[in-house]
């Protein structure tokens, strides 16, 4: 038997070959990886009963899917879900990898809308643009038009339904206020003003402000972008360049900076979930967060503070004397392109943004879901679930909020801000730096 | 005392001098048949060639997360992640903490491993102990050290107030993060040091410790001439080792403080993972910055590695 033998040179020819198909392949791979993301004709017919749809969805609305729509989704349809939470801060990125790297393992996305675009460029979600249109059951015109076309269309195409219509308000532990001889803020002046007040007389037993300063867009970002709004400023103009370092934002960014001295401690480490429990706990007088906290307030079994609480809209700064919010996070229910059920998987997204669901899940505590529909905001059932804040949250969800950027470099760019706008916050540079720095970033990658 | 001669072991076969008349048949025999190669290369291609040959190419060319290898782009992504906020403090960040807490971890670790050998030949509980922190995933050791550290609420928040600072949160500051990311890290792996070092004590020849004592040599005298020299070789190649797992930090920098404030705990691995995977979805960069990173910790522990072997050969 003869012994075919390995030389240096053909071992290295050898490797030299495995080199080159290890470099092919990925070539080969991304060249057919562009381009998904296809369209869900009008007509597609769906046929829930005995499909279990696999669902990624932002890990605080974990309890919305699995609580109050799997159940019913089973029962009206027999049709299943599974539902799998993603921390906020990884959302995006998950559901392009799902798709991207060839698992294909979810149905349906619950989505960031400032991630839109980044989702259409890598293919990510089913176009429904032309299947919205032949839903003759879908009352497209009920959606509330300050979210509507912000979460889902992206360049005249629309890639799914508004699910969660999220903005900032900001709650106040009257208790605390009336100890103090205050008044909630109508100016961020004023907030400052209470915020230095309380925490100084608080003795440490409780702080005038919780900012959250987490340094994640969605977290550092909305408390920079509700002083924004405040001030009347804008993160893009008409024609989408930046302005970061209008008058406006200068102001927002000094505001931020200047109350976290007076914050409870440390602004750059409160996230979501510590902000919400030092507000629940009675240890801070003051947040600016999203609207479905007024569910948790007036909820004994997670609040100290129900029935001490109050509700503003966020104050208002320099020559902007009206009340303007911004839409902080949101989200919407697409399809993943990569789906083996994508008719029944836009079935259930029609389904879940319905009137019907979006009531029970944005009157239920720890749900949050925000309403994403006009005749659920101002219906007499929501009212009911939040009598303090309803009021509020209609003035804000029906004016017109700040819209966050949502071109494929959005998380990006808001990630660059929100690194600009920590180093400040920690001292290592002015606000003025800060927003110059951002907004170089921000050019060099919008006009990319 | 005697000094005695190791000599070399000897080759059980006398190695053939004068003209080498079996030249080609040794080459031959030297060789490898190649069918006998083809799972080893195959392996080589699919768990290292593979991944590093993709490594370059996204380096080398315009990736995102959702588009890798768009168009090659030259050294545009070294260029970008020499101008991004973080990456290069990063690289500075992870030296120091890979150094000192190698360091910390060693000097700790010995001591504690010294005065463990001291009670006796066995661990006993204190064995059990020590491998507590060891096998608790990082996560959680983070975790707890978070909800410990917690400036409203934690554990340590009645210390704070007891000493007249209350409120007052170690993760608040650059420094204090940092710091305090040194000391978990030295808190979960110091058991480590302790485990490795307190093996190779048990190793010392106890009739050189009793010859020393015999001679006069005292406890210190005898650790540093007897002891110590007999265990340098196992505390240089753990402080190596620790300085590998120092640079692969992750976990605890996610958890803890998520690179802040500001950008002062911000280690390579997880500046990486940032620039990747968490909002900014550049690959190309993230790659570019990798490729970096990499001969930074090649340099380092080569350097290090060269060390040890030269304060080994000059004992």
């Amino acid at each position: 038997m003869s012994v075919t033998s390995l030389s240096r040179r053909q071992l290295l020819r050898a490797a030299g070959l495995a080199g080159g198909f290890a470099a092919l392949g990925p070539v080969l791979a991304a060249c057919g990886g562009e381009g998904g993301g296809e369209a869900l004709a009008a007509d597609a017919a769906a046929e829930p009963k005995g499909v279990t749809l696999r669902l990624m969805v932002n890990q605080p609305h974990v309890t919305a899917f699995t609580k109050i729509l799997a159940d019913r989704w089973a029962t009206e349809t027999g049709g299943k879900i599974e539902v799998t939470a993603v921390p906020y801060d990884q959302l995006t990125s998950k559901q392009i990898l799902d798709v991207q790297g060839g698992a294909g393992e979810f149905d349906v996305f619950d989505y960031f809308y400032f991630g839109l675009g980044a989702l259409v460029d890598a293919g990510a979600l089913v176009d429904l643009t032309d299947w919205i249109g032949g839903q003759s059951d879908l009352d497209t015109a009920d959606f509330l038009p300050s979210i509507y076309d912000p979460y889902t269309l992206y360049e005249g195409r629309r890639y799914g339904l508004p699910y969660d219509g999220d903005l900032h308000i900001l709650f106040y532990n009257r208790e605390i206020f009336d100890r103090h001889g205050l008044q909630p803020p109508a100016t961020w002046d004023e907030y400052d003003a209470a915020a230095k007040k309380i925490t100084q007389e608080g003795g440490g037993k409780y702080y005038g402000a919780i900012v959250q300063g987490q340094q994640v867009p969605m977290i550092l970002g909305c408390s920079f972008i509700n002083r924004l709004a405040g001030y009347g400023g804008t993160l893009v103009d008409a024609g989408g360049a930046p302005t970061l370092t209008s008058d406006a934002a200068l102001a927002a960014a000094e505001h931020l900076i200047a109350v976290s001295p007076h914050a409870l401690p440390t602004p750059l480490q409160i996230g979501f979930d510590q902000a919400n429990t030092a507000f629940l706990s009675g240890q801070g007088a003051m947040i600016d967060t999203w609207t479905d906290m007024s569910l948790r307030a007036d909820d004994p079994s997670v609040s100290k503070i129900s029935g001490k609480w109050g509700v503003v809209s966020l104050p208002v700064g320099g020559s902007n004397t009206t009340p303007r919010t911004a839409l902080d996070a949101g989200f919407g229910l697409g399809v993943s392109s990569a789906s083996r059920h994508k008719a029944e998987a836009a079935a259930f997204v029609k389904w879940a943004t319905a009137a019907k669901q979006n009531l029970s899940q944005a009157s239920t505590a720890g749900a949050g879901i925000d309403p994403n529909r006009k005749s659920v905001l101002h219906s007499g059932e929501y009212a009911k679930a939040t009598p303090t804040a309803s009021s509020v949250i209609r003035q804000n969800l029906d004016g017109s909020p700040l819209v966050w950027p949502k071109a494929p470099s959005a998380p990006k760019i808001l990630q660059d801000l929100v690194d600009q706008l920590a180093l400040a916050v920690q001292g290592q540079q002015d606000a003025k730096t800060a927003l110059r720095r951002a907004q170089e970033s921000w050019e060099r990658e919008l006009s990319r | 005392m005697t000094a005695v001669d190791v000599a070399a072991p000897q080759a059980t076969r006398p190695v053939p001098r004068g003209p080498d008349r079996q030249g080609p048949r040794r080459r031959r025999a030297g060789r490898v048949p190649f069918w006998l190669a083809v799972p080893s290369l195959g392996g080589l291609a699919v768990l290292l060639a593979y991944p590093t040959i993709y490594l370059v190419g996204l380096a080398f060319t315009r990736s995102s997360l959702a588009r890798p290898l768009q168009q090659w782009s030259g050294f545009d992504n070294f260029v970008e992640a020499n101008r991004s906020l973080a990456f290069n403090g990063s690289l500075v960040r992870s030296v120091v903490f890979a150094l000192a807490g190698s360091l910390l971890q060693v000097a700790l670790g010995t001591g504690l491993a010294v005065l463990l050998r001291a009670r006796g030949p066995r661990l006993g509980a204190a064995g059990t102990l020590l491998l507590l922190p060891l096998v608790t995933p990082p996560v959680m050791v983070g975790v707890a050290w978070k909800l410990m550290l917690a400036p409203v609420g934690g554990s340590f928040a009645g210390v704070w107030s007891a000493l007249g600072v209350p409120g007052f949160n170690p993760l608040g500051s650059g420094p204090g993060a940092f710091t305090t990311l040194l000391l978990i890290d030295a808190w979960q792996w110091t058991p480590f040091v302790t485990l490795l070092v307190f093996a190779a004590l048990l190793g010392v020849d106890g009739e050189l410790l009793e010859a020393a004592q015999l001679d006069g040599a005292g406890a210190w005298r005898s650790f540093r001439s007897v002891v110590w020299p007999a265990i340098l070789p196992t505390v240089l190649a753990v402080a190596l080792i620790k300085v590998v797992i120092g640079f692969k930090v992750f976990d605890l920098v996610v958890v803890v403080t998520e690179g802040g404030p500001g950008v002062s705990t911000i280690l390579s691995s997880y500046e990486i993972y940032r620039t990747g995977l968490r909002g900014q979805y550049d690959m190309g960069t993230a790659a570019a910055e990798t490729l970096v990173f990499a001969v930074v910790v090649g340099v380092i522990t080569a350097a290090l590695t060269a060390a040890r072997h030269r304060v080994v050969r000059d004992r």
